[in-house]
């Protein structure tokens, strides 16, 4: 079966996306609940096990995903004139994209 | 007994009023319905317009606006509601007068799912055979009346009642997608896809919350969305 528009995909995207985020922060608080690092060095080695990096990596690009979806039914909900909406989702989505850039940016630091 | 009723007659009135008025106690008996008071005060004021037929909850053609909840005025007790009774159409509709409203989107949304059994083999000789189980299947869908109440109190069939289907039209959907003898299902969920017609639905449950037959178009919701993913696997 052909999925042409966003519609079924968007949804399932926000579904997988909420889980993996659900499951993401409850591990991380419940690793600085029970053992929790005691210098900056300390946790700037923990996150960048390699385990760790990836899994924040995909957090992160979940978040960003899941927050586009959120705006973007808003938008589709509420703003009708074509116009206005496309220049709401276009700056949702660059703010989107430049909150990605920098989130790459502050991850890969770390690896260097 | 007070009410406050919505009036409005396009051809004279510049913009809608509340109008206050009031039946005597004794014209109240017990056990009476909101219905036999709006029959009661169109008797003292025939200009009053809304629209009623059998009076005892399967036509779905009396549903208004009650105290801010949408209802059937021939299954609502008097008794149960604060006074004054606020009574308004439903919303969201354009109004025609008064309390009747033009429901002519709602109808749309509903023929546009293809409210019939699609079948591609040859038709049987006989009549279509279904299993107890299958016809189980049915329960808590069939009954809907489309009496409108739901898609009326749903704010996202308010912002979008041209595209979004609504919770009527998708649970009568799901009613054809669940049935046994019915051979369209791949069709009926392509129909649905798309960011509009099925997932501007955002689980408000107000539909759920109104429904005057007590079902559940919220749930019928949630399983054409699983049978969708079991399509694309």
């Amino acid at each position: 079966m052909m999925w042409r528009a966003s519609g079924f995909r968007a949804w399932l995207l926000q579904r997988v996306s909420a889980v993996y985020m659900a499951v993401y922060i409850l591990l991380f608080m419940l690793h600085l609940a029970f053992d929790a690092p005691d210098s900056y060095q300390e946790w700037r080695a923990w996150m960048m096990l390699p385990f760790i990096a990836v899994a924040s990596f995909v957090f992160f690009a979940m978040l960003l995903t899941h927050a586009w979806i959120g705006l973007r039914d808003v938008i589709i909900d509420y703003v009708h004139p074509v116009g206005i909406r496309f220049v709401l989702l276009a700056l949702v989505a660059g703010g989107l994209l430049m909150l990605g850039v920098w989130v790459l940016r502050i991850l890969l630091m770390g690896v260097s | 007994m007070r009410f406050s009723i919505y009036r409005y007659n396009p051809e004279t009135d510049a913009a809608p009023r509340m109008e206050e008025c009031e039946l005597p106690d004794s014209d109240i008996a017990p056990g009476m319905m909101l219905l036999d008071a709006l029959r009661l005060l169109k008797a003292r004021d025939e200009t009053l317009t809304f629209r009623h037929s059998c009076g005892e909850g399967v036509c779905g053609s009396d549903a208004i606006n009650i105290n801010g909840r949408n209802g059937l005025s021939c299954i609502t007790p008097l008794s149960d509601l604060k006074q004054p009774i606020e009574i308004r159409p439903l919303p969201g509709m354009p109004v025609i007068r008064d309390l009747v409203v033009d429901l002519g989107q709602f109808y749309h949304q509903y023929r546009a799912i293809k409210p019939y059994l699609i079948v591609h083999d040859p038709e049987p000789e006989t009549e279509y055979l279904q299993a107890p189980e299958e016809r189980d299947q049915l329960d808590g869908l069939y009954e809907c009346i489309l009496c409108g109440c739901c898609s009326t109190a749903c704010p996202s069939f308010w912002w979008n009642p041209d595209k979004f289907r609504g919770p009527a039209a998708l649970l009568q959907s799901y009613r054809f997608l669940a049935d046994s003898r019915d051979q369209a299902t791949a069709e009926r969920l392509e129909e649905l896809e798309g960011p509009y017609r099925l997932f501007r639905c955002h689980t408000v449950m107000n539909c759920v919350d109104v429904c005057p037959k007590g079902l559940n178009p919220t749930k019928a919701i949630g399983q054409i969305k699983k049978l969708m993913l079991k399509h694309m696997a």
